[in-house]
């Protein structure tokens, strides 16, 4: 289209901006597929697990492309993939920690990974001609991640009152932070919106809430105002970091110390 | 929740037969879909549909994974019967 835009068509602040949408986008990704890898073999069902397996293959494959992208600005998408550090990483912050259950595995499949599709759209829907023409895929593969989420939603809220209760804590754990990080309420993010390149919070919010709020309603969860904890404008999330271990895990630091130059 | 099975039919192209390829478990239609497509993800399909079992209806036998569905016909080529019993006894 005659309004597509490449990164060297932006100012530097803009630029930084776009930068830092796709290293969250791909940060969140990569340690998402890795909080699904970790129920591969203690899912409710073997389908489940198998269905696990597949979301977190999806999800570092939308992460390889994410990546990708930062060669329009001239990186080598390799040092962003291997070679930072844990507090450089830009993930949702509630995927810093693991799963506590299946709740919250469930409620993560919902509201981290429909935000992060979400996001996406925005990113799509926008004047960044790489974002248009890759992202497209990605979203055809989240429907059935959406799919599976609220039909996990509503089968737990259909169930015993134990499992309805950890759902509540799991979105009082997922929900506000994550709505924080889909909708951020900072001068970076403005820049995106203002160049056309994202949508903006108030449309992302609607949209989550049009998305999920029904069901949320249905199973007596509520969708919340966001609410970050100590955000981090250089990385667009709450403050702290993943650990060490599942950010050694993200970079593939095991496998990388086989390979041979 | 009980789960109950569903048949997984698919085709390669568009045009070719539609093929059994297997079955899942699911508590119902929503999640059959999910765990179909990533249980059966070897090939880039075409098309995918699954069918709850419960749905098939044997035509020329009144055995096999299906008999539990056997319509009672006129002239009494099969015997009607119960339908949740059947899947029990497949132990699905």
């Amino acid at each position: 289209m005659s309004d597509a835009l490449r990164a060297d068509d932006l100012s530097a602040d803009v630029r930084a901006a776009l930068r830092r949408q796709i290293v969250t986008l791909a940060d969140s990704k990569r340690i998402l597929g890795l909080r699904y890898s970790d129920w591969l073999l203690g899912a409710p069902s073997i389908e489940t697990g198998i269905a696990a397996s597949s979301m977190a293959q999806d999800e570092w494959g939308h992460a390889r492309l994410l990546y990708a992208m930062l060669k329009d600005f001239g990186e080598d998408p390799s040092a962003a993939e291997h070679e930072r550090s844990r507090q450089e990483y830009a993930n949702v912050s509630v995927l810093d920690e693991s799963f506590s259950d299946w709740a919250g595995f469930v409620m993560a499949m919902t509201v981290v990974d429909g935000a992060l599709a979400l996001a996406l759209e925005g990113l799509a829907e926008g004047r960044y001609e790489p974002a248009r023409s890759r992202i497209p895929k990605m979203l055809g593969e989240e429907e059935f991640h959406r799919d599976m989420g609220l039909a996990w939603l509503r089968t737990l809220g259909g169930g015993a009152q134990e499992a309805r209760d950890r759902l509540r804590q799991a979105g009082d754990w997922a929900l506000p932070r994550t709505l924080a990080w889909l909708a951020p309420d900072d001068e970076r993010y403005g820049l995106l919106v203002d160049a056309g390149l994202a949508a903006s919070p108030e449309t992302l919010l609607g949209r989550f809430r049009d998305r999920y709020g029904p069901t949320m309603t249905s199973i007596d969860v509520e969708v919340p105002e966001p609410a970050a904890q100590g955000w981090d404008p250089a990385r667009g999330r709450s403050a702290g970091a993943p650990d060490e271990e599942v950010v050694s895990r993200a970079r593939g630091d095991l496998n990388r110390a086989l390979m041979v130059d | 929740m009980r789960e109950s099975v569903f048949d997984v039919f698919a085709r390669k192209e568009r045009g070719e037969p539609l093929t059994h390829i297997g079955y899942v478990d699911a508590m119902d239609a929503e999640l059959a879909r999910v765990y179909a497509w990533t249980t059966y993800d070897e090939q880039n399909w075409f098309e995918m549909c699954i069918v709850p079992r419960t749905h098939i209806i044997p035509v020329n036998r009144n055995d096999g994974p299906f008999a539990g569905n056997a319509v009672t016909t006129p002239s009494g080529a099969a015997q009607h019967r119960d339908v949740g019993a059947s899947l029990e006894e497949e132990g699905a």
